[in-house]
């Protein structure tokens, strides 16, 4: 404990997991925060859940056990409905500038802001997730029909679609996907590319859907609302203009991901598929009924799901 | 007060707490309550202080109980208490006899492979322990064998319980350090193999020399293929189990689940009755209870200590230590050999491994180091394994050690006619057995890290 | 329960209402140890029907994950005050070994209580983990069960192990006035040969060691479990 250097301010970020591409712009936030306050507001990552389960960490931030924390809408899409929108099939998302663009615009609507200030939270920025792209073993899929009785691990939404194309979504633990793809407990599941690295799920697939770019989970970092509003004008500013930064250092390490992913897939022989626009169309459109069926519940729940899911789509035809 | 100094302090409150005999799961909760209430109080005062820690503290029991990967424990228990009424020891017994009798001590060498079998649907080595008190002493003792011998074989074969699985420390383990449960009951195997093999050794040696286990002889090869069948149902629990672990064709609640049910169906066949399921449901309910308490309630202070950043302290303790990492880690496990013989395992390792995990883990080289960089020659997930079944079996040797090893208790209460301490003196040479095991797997990790390697 | 006293005593002598209520709570811990037990049989059952399904016709249980977990709350929670009644919950006993007469039941009574203050802050706070679940919404990752009913059985399981906590506290608070009394609804501190007995019987059967008396009962300890 260096108390002589202590710094006036210190947040605590809970993290689950460890240090990987998914953390660094939190890891790069805090670098710059500090610099640009002379070591005077500091803010401590914790990774390995030692603050909070992940699917926790939003009833943390709500009582202010800590001030930051990162989590996904999927673990938990009632606690969150308005950020959902975000992970509906095939709403066209090609690239993680695109992702970090509709989250920023999505962060500015009044009812997603009020959706989140129930937990006493402020969205602060996107850790923005390529594609949820499956991979799997055995007779590599052509056509949408192929899917057809397939056992998938494929969660929410994703889920759903996969549904909706005649497979099987079943209960797998990401840990427990690697040994459940090579015994044939599923035939494929859906990740993004750095967690079928991580879950060694490339090195049993035979097959991976290069383009099919089914969707993707959406994980926001939050800070707690009075913690930031107690913040000193300073330290605001300062937290505020390093948003910015620390997202170009994410996207600058998540492209490394793929400075591995690419020649992974080549040596383990895996088969890239690419499906025809037809193929692709077809797919797009089981996706319709699951956009209306979310626009339908959480109208009911009385979010302006229309005008969400709009104001979306017109952002990332931009 | 800093953070840390506040985890100390409370950390010396819970090791009181626990001496003078507070229920430990509640004793670790109400520390890492206190300690929590400390901490937010510096940091924003007491009135909201305490119930940020009040809240924060309110979280833990649903959320780390309510964990898929620990929904096998309550399968593995109800397993075990059903093996009994399945009958599977008598045929087991009586097949190893028929098939080993005419070794040198040859009914304890059975006695040994039988409990091993029985080890495959058994977690809990005390309960191994007192099945076979019944089914092999007596018999042993009809052929001429001394008393000693034959109450401490059954006490030390019970601990293989522990290492073959199905085990319910190793899931503990697996899940409070976050590795695959499913590798780390295959790790079992082996291990718990070995350790019977030097059971077998040390008891022909020991036959040969003092006379006092003479080998049985006369069963034809027919007699001997008749006792196999009896076997069967024994074989096929062992066999869903390991399979489904080892080929990942089910996880390990539902292989779990398949081994009970199976059980649970031998077990009717053989007569047993709804009262009787009754009983072991809810002697079950009562051993998960306590197992879940211990967790969430160890879990409470484990969050305190997240929020004191002790485990790091500890951690940067041990690395910067002057010492050979192989000498730190020979002195962990004598330590742990100290605390087994007054705790028992499952709360021994739930209170500790929180804190002495990341700081064997760092000795290594950390979590993702490779086997060449390391300190054990050894992968950080493949450390994380070995020293899994290390611990396991320091806990299991404090069974039959005294002052209160509890399997020889549990045989000399079976049979009012052998003293307890007649029990101890028998197992002075399954201790010298046990102490060359944890040598041996010290020495050749790879008994312990071959097999979950080879799943991949 | 016991109904005749063995000291023969007249009826004013014995805490008559403490014994009853001592039954009528552990009627109630019976139920929920007994629905505890009916969940882990359930959740077996569950586990070989997803396995079936899933080999033979592709028809895995939707969620079972998710109902899993949600169900685990039943027996991670439901039983702890029936397993608190019969001294379930591990302890460490070299020190109170040692101890007998008052100052034991001093020793018991303060652990009693530290235990309960616990109990009370955790029943508070898991209730506050509950309302937000409740008033804000929650739900499971895979088929979004909703996870309020998961989490109001903490409290209210934790709820009926303080109650169990201030019988015990009566309990050693009447032996601690006078030693010389009966103990009735308290664990008694039990020795090594004593727990041997009651891990035999839990493997064996109750009938397994000659004249056990019911390991169950109120006022008779099971020390603590393996
Ligand atoms: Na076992
Ligand atoms: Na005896």
């Amino acid at each position: 404990a260096t108390e002589t250097f202590a710094a006036d301010v210190t947040w605590n970020v809970s993290l689950w997991g460890k240090r990987r591409a998914f953390t660094e712009h939190i890891e790069k936030l805090a670098e710059e925060v500090s610099a640009r306050t002379d070591g005077k507001f500091e803010i401590k990552l914790h990774y390995g859940g030692a603050l909070s389960k992940s699917r926790e960490n939003l009833d943390g931030i709500s009582f202010g056990a800590f001030e930051m924390a990162q989590f996904c809408a999927s673990y938990h899409a009632d606690k969150n409905p308005s950020l959902t929108v975000l992970e509906l099939p095939f709403l066209g998302v090609s690239d993680l500038e695109t992702e970090v663009k509709v989250s920023k615009a999505l962060y500015d609507h009044p009812a997603v802001q009020a959706d989140l200030a129930r937990w006493n939270a402020k969205l602060l920025m996107p850790s923005p997730m390529p594609q949820y792209n499956f991979a799997g073993k055995g007779d590599v899929p052509q056509s949408i029909s192929d899917f057809d009785g397939m056992r998938v691990r494929a969660l929410g939404g994703l889920g759903k679609l996969m549904e909706a194309v005649g497979a099987v979504p079943t209960s797998v633990t990401a840990s427990e996907t690697y040994q459940s793809i090579d015994s044939g407990t599923v035939q494929a599941a859906g990740f993004a590319p750095h967690a079928h690295l991580s879950f060694k799920v490339v090195e049993v697939a035979d097959w991976w859907t290069k383009n099919l770019n089914p969707g993707t989970v959406h994980c926001p970092v939050v800070v707690n609302v009075d913690a930031y509003n107690e913040l000193p004008d300073d330290m605001k500013a300062a937290l505020d203009a390093s948003v910015d930064p620390a997202i170009a250092h994410y996207l600058d390490t998540y492209a490394k991901v793929y400075d591995k992913w690419w020649p992974e897939l080549e040596s383990r022989g895996v088969t890239q598929v690419e499906f025809s626009d037809e193929e692709l169309a077809a797919f797009a459109e089981k996706a319709g009924p699951i956009h209306a069926a979310w626009i339908e519940e959480q109208s009911a729940n009385g979010l302006p799901a229309q005008e969400l899911l709009d104001m979306v789509k017109k952002t990332i035809a931009e | 007060m800093t953070p840390f100094e506040v985890g100390i302090m409370m950390t010396g409150v819970l090791l009181v707490l626990v001496v003078i005999g507070v229920r430990v799961a509640f004793a670790a909760a109400f520390t890492g309550l206190v300690g929590l209430i400390v901490l937010f109080s510096m940091k924003m005062g007491f009135e909201r202080g305490f119930f940020v820690a009040l809240k924060m503290a309110g979280t833990i029991p649903h959320s780390k109980s309510v964990t898929y990967a620990l929904s096998v424990l309550p399968t593995f228990i109800l397993i075990g208490f059903l093996a009994f009424y399945a009958g599977f020891t008598k045929q087991l017994f009586e097949a190893a006899k028929r098939w080993l009798g005419w070794l040198p001590g040859g009914m304890a060498v059975g006695t040994v492979f039988s409990t091993a079998g029985f080890a495959a649907v058994s977690g809990a080595s005390v309960a191994t322990a007192a099945v076979f008190a019944r089914v092999a002493i007596p018999e042993m003792l009809a052929a001429g064998y001394s008393k000693r011998l034959s109450s401490a074989v059954v006490a030390a074969g019970g601990t293989l319980a522990s290492l073959i699985p199905p085990s319910a420390i190793l899931v503990i383990y697996a899940i409070l350090v976050e590795q695959s449960v499913g590798k780390l009951l295959i790790a079992g195997f082996l291990p718990g193999v070995f350790s019977a093999l030097v059971y077998v050794g040390i008891i022909v040696a020991v036959a040969s020399w003092r006379g006092d286990a003479p080998a049985v002889k006369g069963f034809t090869w027919k007699e001997r293929f008749e006792s196999v069948p009896g076997t069967l149902p024994i074989i096929a629990v062992v066999a869903i189990i390991f399979c489904s672990f080892f080929f990942g064709l089910a996880t390990p609640t539902e292989a779990g689940s398949l081994g009970a049910f199976v059980v649970l169906v031998v077990a009717f066949a053989k007569g047993m009755r709804t009262r009787q399921l009754g009983q072991a449901l809810h002697e079950t309910a009562k051993l998960t209870v306590m197992i879940f308490t211990l967790i969430w309630g160890v879990l409470v202070y484990v969050r305190f200590l997240g929020f004191a950043g002790l485990p790091e302290a500890f951690k940067d303790f041990i690395v910067a230590l002057e010492f050979s990492p192989w000498i730190v880690m020979i002195c962990i496990l004598l330590a742990y050999a100290v605390l087994g013989m007054f705790m028992d395992a499952i709360g021994m390792l739930i209170l500790t491994l929180p804190v002495v995990y990341p700081a064997v883990m760092a000795l290594n080289g950390g979590e993702g180091v490779s086997a060449a960089d390391s300190a054990f020659g050894m992968s950080g997930e493949a450390c994380a394994i070995w020293f899994g079944i290390l611990v396991v079996k320091m806990a299991e040797l404090c069974l039959i050690t005294p002052p209160i090893g509890l399997n020889c208790f549990v045989v000399s209460g079976v049979r009012p006619d052998i003293p307890v301490q007649e029990v101890f003196r028998g197992c002075v040479p399954f201790f010298v057995a046990d102490v060359l095991t944890i040598g041996g797997l010290l020495a050749f990790p790879s008994i312990i890290t071959i097999l979950p390697q080879l799943m991949g | 329960m016991m109904t005749i006293d063995p000291g023969g005593r007249s009826a004013s002598e014995r805490p008559v209402t403490f014994i009853r209520f001592d039954g009528w709570l552990g009627q109630v811990e019976n139920a929920f140890n007994l629905f505890a037990a009916f969940s882990i049989l359930a959740l077996m059952l569950l586990a070989v029907a997803q396995v079936v399904g899933r080999l033979l016709f592709n028809m895995p249980v939707p969620g079972f994950i998710d109902i899993t977990e949600q169900a685990m709350a039943i027996f991670a929670f439901a039983g702890v005050a029936y397993c608190q009644r019969v001294g379930g919950h591990i302890r460490m006993e070299i020190v109170l070994g040692k101890l007998s007469g008052r100052t034991l039941y001093v020793c018991e009574m303060l652990g009693v209580i530290l235990i309960a203050f616990t109990v009370a802050l955790l029943i508070w706070g898991s209730w506050f983990h509950f309302d937000r679940s409740w008033g804000i919404g929650d739900s499971t990752m895979d088929i979004r069960l909703p996870t309020w009913p998961s989490k109001l059985i903490i409290p209210a399981a934790l709820g009926l192990l303080f109650l169990r906590l201030l019988m015990q506290i009566y309990g050693y608070g009447r032996l601690v006035a006078n030693p010389g009394r009966d103990p009735v609804a308290v664990p008694m501190i039990e020795n090594v040969e004593d727990h041997a007995r009651h891990e035999i019987e839990d493997a064996l059967g109750a009938d397994a060691v000659a004249g056990s008396d019911d390991g169950n009962g109120a006022g008779t300890g099971e020390g603590d479990a393996k």
